[in-house]
C-alpha cells in the first residue's frame, strides 16, 4: 500500500517533468500523494521498512510528511495563478518534491545522501530561476556551498555511525544506536549536528538563507522556508535524538543555546530589512530556533529520563514545524502576490493595500499573527508549549541550570516581543496607510489569494482546536519511549476553545457597540500642514529605537552630507545615508573566505600541471605507503 | 459559590476601573495643591465621547475602526482568567502564560492602529509602545518563572504561602513583587515610563496611538486604558498579595487593595519625574534582573 503511493507520487511527478502543460496538475496530485502517505504513516503507527529495506517509514517521518505534504499542495495551488511557467520550474519543481519526500521515507544512507544531495541541486536551479538578474548567481552558489558543507558533514556523520554499527540500514540503526560508546556519541552529534544545522539556517551558518529563499519565484520560497529547512530538524530529531537515546548531558544544552541565539538574531536582524522576502526569510532563523528550544527540552528529558518532559519537548518541536510551515508558506505566498501586484517588495515604497488586495490583507494579517504567537492562531499554542517546557526545565533544576533555563524561556519572549513589532511593521507599513509611492495595481487571480486564505484559516483552527493533531503526535511519542503519558492535561489549562470564543464574541460585541459601520472619514490631523505620504513612519523609522539599543549587534552607521554652494550654512540638497554593518559577513565569512583564497592559490604550486609531476606524486605515495605497511 | 464570587467580582472590577482612574487622578490633585476634578470624572469623560459622532482619518481601514475593540476585548478577557478570590472555580481558563500572550495581542492591535491612520502621530505612538514591549514581555516571564518554580502549576495562584517553605522565600518573594511592580509601570505607561497627562508630541506614547479616535472609539479606549491600569493591578495582589479564608472576604480585600494602589499611584506620579525614552532599556532590563535573581532565591538557597 504504502510503496504503491510512493510509487504513484514518483510517477505523477515524472509526468510533470516531461510535459510542461501537465506540470501544474501532476505537482498537486504528487503534493497530495505525500499528505495521503504521511497521514497513512502517522495513523498506521510504529515503523517499517518497505521495498527491501529501501525505504524506513517512521511515525516521525509521516509527521514531516504532512508538513511537506501541505506546503507542497498550498504551493501547487497557487502556482494556477502565478505567472511564471519557466521551463526550469517545471522540470526542477517535481524533482525537488520528490527528493525532499524521499529525504523522509529513505531506508539507509544512501538512499538519504543521493536524495539529500538531489534536493540541493535541484532548489539551486529553482532558486537560480532568474538568472538574468543580478546578484542571484551569487546568492544561488553561496547557498550551493553551505549545503555542500552541510552534506560533507552528513557524509562523515552517517561514516561514523556505520563504522560502529557495519551497518548503514536505518531500521538498524534505529534499534542498535543507543549502544554505542559515548565518545563516538559525541563525535556523530557533534558531525551531524552541524550538517543538520547548516542546512535548517541556525546561526552562524545562516548566511545563505536571507539570500537564497527572496530571489526564489514565490511557490519556491515557500517550499523552502516551509519545508526543506525543516528537513534539518528531522535529521536532528531521528539520527541524534531518537536514534542516539542519551547521550552527554552537554548537548540538549548546546541545542538550547544555539535555539536561543539563532531565534534572537534571526528576529533582530529580520527587524531592520525593509524587503519583504528578506524580511520573512530572517524570521524563518527565528523560527528554526524556536523549533530548536523545543528540541532541546526534548532532549533534557531523554538525559533525565522524563517522558512527560520528553513528550512535552517533542509536541512543542514539532507542533511549531507544522505551524511554521503552514504561516510562513502562507506569508511568502502573500509576499509573492503583493510583487506580482505592484511590482516591488520595498516596504518605503509600499502602503495602502489592504484596499488594493484586501484578500492577501487579511491572510497576511492571519500569518502575521500566528507568526507572533498570539491568540487565538496555532503559533500561540506551539509557543505555550516551548515556553512550558522551558519553565519547566527551569524549575526543576537548581541553581545555574535553573537560571539557564529562565534565561532561555525570556530569550523566547524577547523573540516573541520583538517578532511582534517586526510585523506589526511589516503589515503596517505595506498593507495600512496612504501608498508611499505611485506603484502599479495589477489585479492578481483568485487562485493566488485563495491559497493564503485557506492557510489563514488552517492556522485558525489548528489554534481553536490543537488537541486531535496533539494527540497524532502522540504516535510519534511512543516511537521515543516518551508513550502517551501527559497527552491528556498537555492542553488543559489554556482551554484555547473558551478564550477563543471569548475573543471572538467580545471583539464582535464591543464592533457593534462601537458602530463601526458609521464612522465618517475626515482628513487626518497634521498639526495644521497639508498631509502627505511621507508624513508617515516608514520601517526605518519605526525600528529606529531597537537600532539604538541593540547598538552593539547592530553597529549602526549613518553619514548626513550637505551639498551646495553655501554648503555648511544653507544646504541647497541634504544627502543621508544609514544602515547597518553586517557583522557575520564582514568579521567572519570575509576573513574566512580570504584565508581559504590564500591557501588554495599555495597549492598551485604543488598543481602546476607537468604530467611528470604528478607520476612523481604517484610513485612517492605509494612509496609512503609501502614503508608504512611494512 | 465561587462562581458566584467570580462572577460579582468581574462585574465589579470591570464596571468600577474608570472609578480607580478618577481615584489616582484625585489624590494627585491634592498632592499638588489643586481641587481636582471628582473621582466619577472618567465616567462623565466616556459617556461625554459616547454622544459624540465618530470619525476616522482618511487612508485608514478596517483596522483601525476594530482596534479599540480588539484592545478592550483582551483586556475583558484577562480580567475574566484572574481568580479574583485567589481560587478559580473547577476548569476555569485561569492559565497564566495566556495572559502574557493576551496583553502581547492587545499590544499588537494598538500598533496596527497606529500605523493604519497614517499620520506622524500614530507611528510614534505604535513604534514606541511595542518598543516599550520588548522590554516588558521577558521581565514578566521571570516573574511568572517564580510563581511556576512555586506552586508548580500553569496558573494564577497566590505565591507567598508557598514561598514562606523556603528559607530565602522572604527575599525571593519581595523581589519578584518589586520587579512586577516596575514591570506593571511600564505596561500601564504611567510615571515614570509614560506621563498618562501630557500632551506633548515629543514625549507622549500611548496618547499617540489614540490620537486620531474620537467619538465611540475613543470612548472605547479610554475604558480600555482604564481597565488595563485595574487588570494588572489586581493579577499583581492576586499573584503577591495576602490571601484570607473567605472567597467574599478575598473579593473585599481586592476592593480595597486596589483603591489603595490607585492612591499610590496618584502619590508616586507627583514624586517622580519620567524618565528618558531612551533610558527605557536600562529600566526594564533593571526589572527583569531583579526577577532572575528573585527566581533563583525562590529556589531555596544557592546550591550548585
Amino acid at each position: 500500500m504504502t510503496f504503491g503511493l510512493i510509487t504513484a507520487v514518483f510517477l505523477a511527478a515524472l509526468a510533470g517533468m516531461m510535459n510542461r502543460k501537465l506540470s501544474n496538475t501532476s505537482t498537486l496530485i504528487s503534493s497530495l500523494g505525500i499528505l495521503i502517505l504521511g497521514g497513512l504513516v502517522l495513523l498506521r503507527g510504529g515503523s517499517a521498512t518497505v521495498a527491501h529495506g529501501i525505504f524506513y517509514l517512521s511515525t516521525l517521518g509521516g509527521w514531516f510528511l504532512i508538513v511537506l505534504g501541505v506546503v507542497a499542495t498550498m504551493s501547487s495551488w497557487y502556482r494556477w495563478g502565478y505567472p511564471d511557467h519557466s521551463r526550469t520550474t517545471s522540470i526542477w519543481l517535481p524533482i525537488f518534491l520528490l527528493s525532499m519526500m524521499t529525504v523522509i521515507v529513505a531506508g539507509n544512507s544512501w538512499v538519504f545522501l543521493t536524495a539529500w544531495e538531489t534536493m540541493t541541486i535541484s532548489s539551486f536551479f529553482l532558486v537560480t530561476t532568474h538568472h538574468e538578474k543580478p546578484g542571484v548567481l551569487q546568492s544561488g552558489y553561496i547557498y550551493l556551498v553551505m549545503s555542500q558543507l552541510s552534506a560533507m558533514f552528513i557524509l562523515a556523520g552517517f561514516m561514523a555511525i556505520g563504522s560502529q554499527l557495519h551497518s548503514f540500514d536505518f531500521a538498524i540503526w534505529a534499534a542498535h544506536a543507543s549502544t554505542m560508546p559515548d565518545s563516538y556519541k559525541n563525535l556523530v552529534f557533534l558531525l551531524l549536528g552541524l550538517g543538520f544545522g547548516i542546512k535548517s539556517g541556525i546561526v552562524p551558518f545562516h548566511i545563505w538563507l536571507p539570500r537564497a529563499h527572496p530571489v526564489a519565484p514565490a511557490p519556491i520560497s515557500a517550499l523552502m522556508s516551509g519545508a526543506m529547512i525543516k528537513l534539518g530538524i528531522f535529521g536532528i530529531m531521528q539520527f541524534l535524538l531518537i536514534d542516539l537515546g542519551q547521550s552527554d548531558r552537554f548537548w540538549p544544552l548546546v541545542v538550547l543555546a544555539v535555539g536561543a541565539v539563532s531565534a534572537l538574531l534571526g528576529v533582530l536582524y529580520a527587524l531592520m530589512e525593509h524587503d519583504l522576502k528578506r524580511l520573512l526569510a530572517y524570521h524563518s532563523i527565528e523560527n528554526i530556533g524556536i523549533i530548536l528550544l523545543g528540541v532541546g527540552v526534548m532532549g533534557v528529558g531523554i538525559d533525565w529520563q522524563q517522558p512527560a518532559l520528553t513528550f512535552l519537548g517533542l509536541a512543542a518541536s514539532l507542533f511549531h514545524t507544522l505551524n511554521h510551515a503552514i504561516f510562513k508558506s502562507q506569508l511568502f505566498l502573500a509576499a509573492g502576490a503583493v510583487e506580482k501586484h505592484t511590482g516591488t517588495l520595498d516596504a518605503d515604497h509600499l502602503g495602502g493595500l489592504i484596499r488594493t488586495m484586501p484578500g492577501i490583507a487579511i491572510g497576511f494579517l492571519a500569518g502575521s499573527m500566528a507568526i507572533t504567537a498570539l491568540p487565538p492562531f496555532n503559533g500561540f499554542v506551539s509557543e505555550w508549549l516551548t515556553f512550558r517546557g522551558l519553565l519547566t526545565v527551569a524549575s526543576h533544576s537548581v541553581f545555574l541550570m535553573g537560571i539557564y533555563g529562565l534565561g532561555l524561556a525570556m530569550a523566547l519572549g524577547l523573540t516573541g516581543a520583538l517578532a511582534g513589532v517586526c510585523f506589526i511593521k511589516a503589515f503596517g507599513t505595506i498593507f495600512l496607510g496612504e501608498p508611499r509611492k505611485a506603484v502599479g495595481h495589477t489585479t492578481i487571480p483568485a487562485s493566488m489569494t485563495w491559497p493564503v486564505l485557506s492557510l489563514g484559516l488552517l492556522s485558525l483552527v489548528l489554534g481553536i482546536f490543537p488537541q486531535p493533531l496533539l494527540n497524532l503526535l502522540g504516535h510519534v511519542g511512543l516511537q521515543t519511549q516518551a508513550g502517551h503519558t501527559d497527552l491528556g492535561n498537555l492542553l488543559v489549562s489554556v482551554k484555547t476553545l473558551t478564550v477563543a470564543a471569548l475573543l471572538l464574541a467580545g471583539t464582535a460585541i464591543f464592533a457593534v457597540f462601537s458602530r463601526v459601520w458609521q464612522i465618517k472619514t475626515v482628513p487626518r490631523w497634521s498639526c495644521g500642514r497639508v498631509p502627505d505620504a511621507s508624513m508617515q513612519f516608514t520601517s526605518a523609522s519605526f525600528t529606529k529605537a531597537i537600532r539604538t539599543t541593540f547598538a552593539f549587534i547592530y553597529r549602526p552607521h549613518r553619514k548626513l552630507e550637505r551639498l551646495g554652494q553655501h554648503a555648511p550654512d544653507f544646504a541647497d540638497r541634504l544627502l543621508y545615508q544609514g544602515g547597518t554593518v553586517p557583522v557575520w559577513e564582514r568579521h567572519v565569512y570575509k576573513p574566512m573566505y580570504r584565508w581559504i583564497w590564500r591557501v588554495s592559490h599555495l597549492s598551485t604550486r604543488m598543481q602546476a600541471g607537468p604530467i611528470r609531476l604528478y607520476l612523481a606524486y604517484l610513485l612517492g605515495t605509494v612509496g609512503l605507503m609501502i614503508a608504512i605497511i611494512h | 459559590m465561587l462562581w458566584l464570587v467570580q462572577f460579582s467580582g468581574i462585574a465589579l472590577l470591570f464596571a468600577g476601573s474608570p472609578l480607580l482612574w478618577g481615584v489616582t487622578q484625585s489624590v494627585k490633585a491634592h498632592l499638588q495643591g489643586r481641587r481636582g476634578p471628582s473621582v466619577w470624572q472618567m465616567y462623565r469623560v466616556i459617556a461625554k465621547n459616547l454622544e459624540k459622532e465618530t470619525t476616522a482619518p482618511e487612508f485608514s481601514s478596517l483596522i483601525f475602526r476594530l482596534a479599540p475593540s480588539v484592545s478592550m476585548t483582551a483586556l475583558t478577557v484577562v480580567l475574566i482568567m484572574i481568580p479574583l478570590s485567589g481560587q478559580a472555580p473547577q476548569g476555569w481558563p485561569d492559565d497564566l502564560l495566556t495572559v502574557f500572550f493576551l496583553l502581547a495581542l492587545e499590544r499588537f492591535w494598538v500598533g496596527l492602529s497606529g500605523l493604519d491612520s497614517a499620520g506622524t502621530f500614530g507611528g510614534l505612538g505604535a513604534s514606541r509602545t511595542s518598543t516599550i514591549g520588548t522590554g516588558i514581555e521577558p521581565a514578566l516571564l521571570a516573574t511568572f518563572g517564580v510563581l511556576w518554580k512555586v506552586s508548580g502549576a500553569t496558573a494564577i495562584e497566590p505565591v507567598s504561602a508557598s514561598l514562606k517553605a523556603v528559607p530565602t522565600g522572604v527575599f525571593a518573594w519581595s523581589l519578584a513583587a518589586i520587579s512586577f511592580a516596575l514591570i506593571v509601570l511600564a505596561e500601564l505607561g504611567r510615571m515614570p515610563v509614560d506621563n498618562p497627562d501630557t500632551h506633548l508630541e515629543l514625549t507622549m506614547i500611548h496618547e499617540a496611538t489614540i490620537l486620531e479616535n474620537n467619538g465611540r472609539l475613543l470612548a472605547l479606549s479610554q475604558f480600555a486604558m482604564t481597565l488595563k491600569l485595574t487588570v494588572m493591578t489586581a493579577l499583581g495582589w492576586v499573584i503577591f498579595g495576602p490571601h484570607l479564608a473567605s472567597a467574599w472576604a478575598n473579593l473585599g480585600l481586592m476592593l480595597v487593595e486596589l483603591t489603595g494602589t490607585s492612591a499610590a499611584l496618584g502619590w508616586i506620579e507627583s514624586r517622580f519625574t519620567k524618565i528618558r525614552y531612551f533610558q527605557l532599556p536600562t529600566y526594564l532590563s533593571i526589572a527583569a534582573g531583579i526577577g532572575m535573581l528573585a527566581f533563583a532565591l525562590s529556589s531555596g538557597g544557592f546550591n550548585l
